[in-house]
């Protein structure tokens, strides 16, 4: 009898498995489909009713378009050297000032260090959302009209820009520290300053300077940019060169941005195994 | 033997304190050296770039000024138009479909870029790694400008654009995450004999599912963001009305333009993290 109940029991239970399962299925292939019908419909509007098929052309007219790229201007190679080395101090510069914007925003913005929660935690969030959710470029545009024309406003957007990232990424390993040094420093009697110095600062150190590293080489190409709004660099004779539609000389340019970013990944991957 | 105890409980005789430095005698003057440089060449960049440092100081009063009387009232209903809305659904479908596509790209990318799993180590490996990295070095601004120039105005460049960008990009996470898995399980699958194709199947591709769901949600998060400025060069989207209005000093319109931006990227970042939440409950 009661063996005949465990049996009933463990049939009605796998009858509820398997119309979970099913359901699961048909709530799977329910969003597959809605995936689907989504990118079709996307792929309708922007690209096939929104694209100048005529001015476009055939494909080898395009290939002909996207080879015209094809091969360096030798010439244009020494005018690269000075708006490189610009390049790389405002994004070193840039991603300095923002480490040191970042301080407020990660301490109003960890949730175990925040002064006072109801009101310094969203500032701090806020801070982070808002340099992360506008681009670049809007915010060069922005420190220009401040600043006026030059590498000035660049290392600003950059320093600006970075905030986000940094602040986030450094919060969120503050708040997953080890409580013990932390009781340990107060109970010595240290005040609020100290205890973030000598007991919060040394477990997240290797972290954030992986994340400022991180941020720097994104940083590079982020300069390499900012001359198209007028803040100097390589990105201001990319410009010039497609204004010109001299095509050899901007793949001469990408070429040297590429060689930059080759030069700061080497450099942040040695710096990163001798830190860590 | 009581001498020797007595000798080792004895208070310590010696006063001179010695003063303890993080730092021994060559590494000390290696860091010093290395602070001193690193302060020069701050000092020579400002010097080289001709930075006004004087402009600094009424920076902040200024930026209130222009804040206070050129953007403060943001023109609302400039943004509240049928063809913004548009606008807005277009980039929308942009980012989605880059994302999309550049994680398609991806996964070949991804496998053949991560040093555990390449099908060749010296041919196929050096190659993956490059087109990740230069699709990545490469801003998604000179994408856009590029592919405007090859194709045309239109959201297909932007699209293309944001596709390069994304696959660059998740690439390089989803190289990191291959490289990350356990190999027991792989080891187990190849000596069934199963080909390169089983192996990422049955082997790798249920170690880095989650993680993939998650590198997938961050990319469209970062190519939403991307999308709202590609239209900057005319590649479709808001970038365009933001462009003209900057260009027009239309300064109230692009506050609102901003502001429009602000909002889409928080509602998409609230959609991210909900999203994030129920993979990590999956896991």
């Amino acid at each position: 009898m009661k063996s005949d109940q465990l049996l009933t029991n463990t049939a009605i239970n796998v009858d509820d498995i398997l119309v979970k399962r099913n359901r699961d299925k048909v709530s799977q292939s329910i969003f597959f489909m809605v995936m689907m019908a989504l990118v079709l419909w996307s792929v309708n509007v922007t690209i096939i009713k929104d694209t100048d098929w005529e001015r476009m052309g055939s494909l080898g007219e395009v290939l002909a378009s996207a080879g015209r790229f094809f091969g360096i201007d030798f010439s244009l190679i020494p005018n690269l050297f000075e708006p490189a080395i610009e390049t790389f101090m405002i994004s070193c510069l840039g991603t300095l000032l923002g480490v040191i914007i970042c301080v407020p925003a990660i301490w109003f913005g960890a949730l175990n260090i925040t002064p006072f929660k109801p009101i310094t935690y969203p500032i701090g969030r806020f801070m982070m959302t808002m340099s992360r959710s506008i681009h670049e470029i809007v915010w060069a545009l922005f420190f220009v009209a401040v600043l006026g024309l030059g590498a000035l406003p660049g290392i600003f957007a950059i320093a600006v820009r970075s905030v986000g990232f940094i602040a986030k990424m450094s919060a969120e390993a503050i708040e997953d520290i080890e409580l013990g040094p932390l009781d340990a420093i107060r109970a010595t009697g240290a005040n609020r300053f100290q205890v973030l110095l000598f007991a919060i600062l040394p477990q997240v150190l290797p972290q954030v300077i992986g994340v400022i590293l991180f941020e720097w080489e994104i940083n590079i190409r982020r300069s390499a940019i900012l001359g198209l709004v007028g803040a100097g660099g390589l990105g201001l004779v990319f410009f010039r060169q497609m204004n010109t539609y001299n095509y050899h000389g901007v793949t001469t340019v990408i070429l040297a941005i590429l060689g930059i970013i080759i030069i700061g990944e080497i450099v942040s991957h040695f710096t990163r195994k001798r830190m860590i | 033997m009581m001498d020797s105890i007595n000798k080792r409980t004895s208070p310590i005789k010696t006063t001179s304190q010695t003063k303890w430095k993080r730092f021994k005698y060559p590494d000390s003057y290696i860091s010093y050296c290395l602070w001193i440089s690193a302060l020069v060449f701050i000092a020579f960049s400002i010097e080289y770039l001709n930075i006004p440092l004087s402009r600094l100081l009424g920076m902040m009063g200024r930026m209130g000024d222009i804040l206070a009387n050129r953007y403060y009232p943001p023109d609302i209903e400039y943004i509240m138009d049928i063809d913004y809305a548009k606008s807005i659904l277009e980039t929308i479908q942009m980012a989605y479909l880059g994302a999309l596509f550049g994680l398609v790209a991806t996964v070949p990318l991804g496998w053949f870029s991560s040093f555990n799993m390449t099908p060749s180590r010296r041919y196929v490996y050096p190659v993956a790694r490059l087109i990740t990295m230069s699709c990545r070095a490469v801003h998604e601004m000179i994408w856009a400008i590029l592919f405007v120039s090859i194709l045309g105005f239109g959201m297909f460049s932007g699209v293309l654009a944001l596709t390069f960008f994304c696959a660059g990009f998740a690439g390089k996470l989803l190289a990191d995450e291959i490289e990350a898995i356990d190999m027991n399980p792989v080891e187990a699958i190849r000596a069934s004999g199963a080909n390169l194709f089983q192996v990422m199947i049955y082997a790798v591709f249920p170690q880095i599912r989650v993680a993939f769901t998650g590198i997938a949600i961050y990319t469209w998060d970062v190519a939403f963001r991307a999308a709202t400025v590609v239209g900057f060069f005319g590649a479709g989207g808001m970038g365009w009305y933001l462009k003209r209005n900057v260009l027009q000093i239309e300064t109230e319109r692009v506050t609102s333009i901003l502001l429009s931006i602000l909002v889409l990227v928080l509602i998409s970042e609230i959609l991210s993290a909900l999203a994030r939440d129920r993979v990590m409950r999956m896991k």
